[in-house]
């Protein structure tokens, strides 16, 4: 396990997701997707060794094979459906059968509601993996020699974490800003998170949260672009998905015993409020709020991947305001079955979190306590700047 | 030659390579079977591209793209069997419960 190849599958990735948000062409709205998730494949089956992480690799390779392929399915009857506009045929079935497509094949790389079954296995497998190595790692300091150790690497970021928040969370703030202008301009789409999650986090944490980035950001495009003039048709898939995935993703949180398996669920709930920003648009700030809303939930994934430390009472808080925005565009625009669910689960939501805090506070994990001690600033810091520079962009 | 003759042949290719993909009990089987999900696309391409668009053939350039990702694809899935049965000594999927609810 060399670094060499590690530090490839991880840039390789990165340039798969931005070449993603940056799509203009049907191309590159298939190849791009493909290039990310091929180098996600390698990286999830990194750890050549553990069985678990294996077994969730090959399920991860053969749901996200299956959806490349419906996703380019879809991408050829788009193809044909805009060879045949010309000839005057708008309202064929044709384009249904196009947005049923793409809507099955997107909505596997996001994974809302029908097609989350993947997601946990692929988090805990992947977790386990690494994480138990990292534990051995630390505590093993014949390991700890070998210079060309990924792990090494990930450890010195993990340990000199807190001033890297606060400038992160800073210039994070400044690049949403110029982002907000240019969707409210109509201008090109481009996220360049990334970039910068590359040097600083977790592996698992940047796998789960830049695929769900690239792939609302092509989501939005692609269903806003092509099929105006069939808006209430996707509307309506959509609302169909943003309801499953909330509901589902935060009814079986609460049932699970298992943290990564809890996480993973709780990011399938996520991504139901993602996509109620998707389908508001482009009036009254729907793309803002969903930019907000993805913030948010960048930095608390993150966060909480990278150490198994939820910021559990900061979510519900910090998040609150991308929440916040989300349900007051869907309920400006008249969705208001939508927003109703999404108050509900994420009173949900907030049960599970609580009960990650109270363990927490009891101190069972006895091998997390002394991250604890070190995160525990942390949060504070990057939460708080960002909230502050949030409401001072919105004004 | 028709159109619908080709797009029923590759609709009916499709239909059952996603069959075969969800119900296969081998893992190389299903890898062969992603194979032909993206070649039943790729004729249903390049049929396109003959019949609508004779000047500028998008659709057989769009299929030559798909060519090259299945073979990506293929490269990395063997990747990962090949590491799966060192691990085990067998391919079988439905050996794979270690992750269950």
């Amino acid at each position: 396990m060399a670094i060499a190849e590690f530090l490839l599958f991880v840039l390789t990735t990165t340039l798969g997701g931005m070449f993603l948000c940056g799509a203009n062409d049907l191309i590159t709205i298939f190849v791009a997707p493909e290039c990310f998730s091929l180098c996600s494949y390698l990286l999830s089956g990194y750890t050549k060794k553990d069985v678990r992480s294996n077994e969730a690799t090959t399920k991860y390779l053969l749901m996200g094979g299956a959806s490349s392929s419906i996703l380019v399915h879809e991408i050829e009857l788009q193809e044909i459906v805009n060879g045949l506009i010309n000839t005057q045929m708008y309202n064929s079935p044709g384009i249904s059968i196009a947005l049923i497509f793409i809507t099955v094949g997107i909505g596997f790389k996001l994974f809302p509601g029908p097609s989350h079954q993947w997601t946990p296995d692929l988090y805990e497998g992947m977790l386990h993996s690494w994480f138990s190595s990292f534990r051995d790692y630390e505590c093993n300091r014949s390991i700890r020699r070998q210079k060309d150790h990924p792990k090494m690497i990930i450890s010195w970021l993990l340990r000199t974490n807190q001033i890297r928040w606060f400038f992160f969370s800073i210039f994070l703030t400044c690049s949403y800003g110029t982002k907000v202008e240019k969707i409210e301009k109509n201008q090109s789409f481009t996220t360049t998170d990334e970039g910068f999650l590359e040097k600083l986090r977790i592996i698992v944490a940047f796998l789960s949260v830049t695929s769900k980035v690239a792939a609302s950001a092509s989501a939005t495009r692609i269903f806003y672009i092509p099929f105006y003039f069939s808006s209430n048709e996707w509307h309506i898939l959509l609302e169909i998905l943003a309801i499953l995935s909330m509901i589902l993703g935060n009814l079986i949180a609460i049932t699970q015993t298992s943290m990564k398996r809890m996480l993973a669920y709780s990011s399938i709930g996520q991504i139901g409020y993602v996509i109620i920003g998707i389908i508001v648009g482009d009036s009254n700030g729907g793309y803002a709020s969903m930019i907000t809303y993805m913030l948010f939930y960048i930095s608390m994934n993150l966060g909480t991947f990278a150490c198994i430390v939820l910021f559990g009472g900061l979510p519900p808080l910090a998040g609150f305001f991308g929440k916040l925005h989300l349900f007051w565009c869907g309920w400006q625009v008249g969705l208001y079955f939508l927003v109703s669910i999404g108050l509900l689960t994420s009173v949900v939501s907030i049960y599970y979190y609580l009960k990650i805090i109270k363990l927490l506070m009891t101190g069972r994990n006895q091998e997390i306590t002394p991250h604890v001690r070190n995160y525990k600033r942390s949060p504070l810091r990057s939460t708080n700047s960002i909230e502050l520079s949030i409401l001072f962009f919105q004004n | 030659m028709m159109l619908e003759h080709i797009l029923v042949l590759s609709a009916y290719l499709f239909s059952i390579s996603i069959y075969g993909l969800i119900t296969s009990r081998n893992m190389v089987r299903a890898l062969m079977c992603l194979e032909l999900i993206l070649n039943a696309v790729n004729i249903n391409f390049v049929t396109f591209s003959d019949f609508f668009d004779s000047r500028q053939l998008k659709g057989n350039i769009f299929s030559i793209f798909v060519i090259a990702i299945a073979a990506a694809e293929a490269a990395i899935g063997s990747a990962i069997v090949s590491s799966i049965y060192r691990n085990r000594k067998s391919t079988r999927i439905n050996q794979s419960t270690l992750l269950n609810k």
